[in-house]
């Protein structure tokens, strides 16, 4: 007997496969299956997939997913700084030196002895020159120093005794080569110009003995180490020359023996 | 479902650790929800067995499936606050590996891939999934069922495949396939049918199918 309601009704045949649905729906396919051989056969061939169907299991795997919270980092002392804005930072460090420069009276100048910086804190102190601040390094011993130091005290000296003395005993007490007290400004610029081109010629001077000295030494040294080389291959010569020497009469030896 | 709200309910994949079960999926959800970490991953222990099966059937590659796994827990963790509890946790969890193996076969383009069938690896038959009573030989046959049911799977259509492997290895009710889909109940019975029509049909041609079995039915 041929049902429609039954036959190939996907909607029926699944509720009975899987199970599904109110038991007399399941109790009426179950009677139709029994007069039904079509049925009874698709039923069953679906039953046989379905058993085939678990013999397909998923590869195995390991699976270790967890959910980790990494702990949230510490807020450091000035974390804030960090959500500041840019301008609000650049701002801030504005008014910060703005205001240390102003408590400690910077005062920057540029001339022509160059960059000179002073702080008020410095200023009791002032006397010294803002020149010798910025004096390059290495400086101090140079030889034209000792000539300007015994104008700056001659200078001196002679303010120390405005018109006390006659200008002969000035003259008379003034080393030689040292300006007298009427010396104008192009005077004593010329004899600086003086000293310093005098300094030159010395320095320039010892430069030369210098270099002299360090070229004589270092021929010194390479002649030495020529004449060491020479009587090192003297002796690796005479070596080889021993060694081919005793070969060629080892090897005159064997074709003697071998003539034999 | 079988088994209700308390963990997952497959016949097969049932994590292979022990799991405590005392509680529910809505309490550990609500758990979760409150920032405990550990109740989630709770959550993840007792269903990321079935995920990776479902995922796994779905793509049918071992790599794709554990990303997916991965990415559906990292998702549902990240939604969870949002999750209202209408529906029930798994088949939240569900849909949202469901979609996440949908976009996997869209970026590829490509129908799920099937190992070959050829290349039966003894040492892979003797195995931990052999039960006490099983002969090598019955290994054998099962594994190589196992992958002409993978092969024939593969040419099911998307909704007919899922269909079959939530009904069947997942043991969802019609009623909630038809809400993961979507679509009618009515639809869902058609799925089935015509998916099982197929994969008979692809056995029995492989000489896998009925007729075999009823050569092997006492």
């Amino acid at each position: 007997m041929n049902d429609s309601r039954c036959c190939s009704n996907p909607d029926v045949l699944m509720s009975y496969l899987y199970e599904d649905g109110p038991a007399e729906e399941r109790l009426a396919f179950e009677a139709h299956l029994r007069q039904c051989e079509r049925c009874a056969a698709e039923v069953a061939s679906l039953r046989s997939v379905r058993e085939d169907m678990t013999a397909w299991a998923p590869a195995e795997t390991l699976l270790d997913f967890r959910i980790v919270r990494e702990p949230a980092p510490a807020k450091s002392r000035w974390g804030w700084m960090s959500t500041m804005p840019a301008w609000a930072q650049l701002a801030a460090a504005s008014l910060v030196v703005g205001v240390a420069a102003g408590l400690s009276g910077l005062d920057v100048q540029y001339g022509k002895d160059g960059l000179a910086v002073r702080t008020g804190w410095n200023r009791p102190a002032g006397l010294r020159p803002a020149a010798a601040a910025i004096a390059p390094a290495g400086s101090a011993d140079a030889p034209w120093r000792a000539d300007l130091a015994a104008l700056q005290e001659q200078l001196r000296n002679e303010f120390r005794q405005p018109g006390a003395a006659p200008a002969v005993a000035r003259a008379s007490t003034t080393p030689a080569g040292v300006p007298s007290r009427g010396m104008s400004d192009d005077e004593f610029m010329a004899r600086v110009r003086q000293l310093i081109s005098a300094s030159e010629t010395r320095t320039q001077k010892e430069m030369a003995l210098r270099m002299a000295e360090v070229v004589r030494d270092v021929d010194t040294q390479r002649r030495a180490d020529m004449r060491r080389v020479a009587d090192g291959l003297g002796v690796l010569e005479g070596r080889t020359g021993a060694a081919v020497a005793q070969q060629r009469e080892m090897m005159n030896y064997l074709l003697r023996v071998s003539q034999r | 479902m079988r088994g209700g709200q308390t963990g997952p309910p497959d016949r097969q994949e049932t994590c292979g650790e022990r799991v405590e079960m005392t509680v529910t999926d809505e309490e550990l959800v609500a758990r979760s929800i409150a920032g405990d970490t550990d109740s989630f991953n709770q959550l993840i222990l007792r269903w990321e067995r079935p995920i990776y099966a479902l995922a796994y059937r779905q793509l049918g590659r071992e790599d794709d499936a554990r990303d997916v796994v991965q990415d559906a827990f990292l998702r549902a963790f990240r939604a969870l606050p949002g999750f209202k509890g209408e529906a029930k946790f798994s088949s939240w969890l569900y849909r949202i590996t469901l979609n996440l193996c949908r976009d996997v076969m869209r970026r590829a383009k490509r129908a799920p891939f099937v190992p070959t069938p050829e290349g039966v690896d003894i040492a892979d038959m003797a195995s931990s999934d052999r039960s006490a009573t099983e002969s090598i030989e019955d290994v054998v046959t099962r594994k190589d069922l196992g992958r002409h049911v993978a092969r024939a799977m593969s040419l099911l259509p998307e909704e007919q495949r899922s269909a079959i492997i939530l009904k069947e290895y997942h043991g969802l009710t019609f009623q909630e396939i038809a809400e993961l889909q979507g679509c009618p109940l009515s639809t869902v019975k058609t799925r089935l049918y015509q998916g099982l029509t197929v994969l008979r049909r692809e056995l029995d041609r492989r000489g896998m199918g009925p007729s075999r079995a009823e050569s092997r039915t006492p």
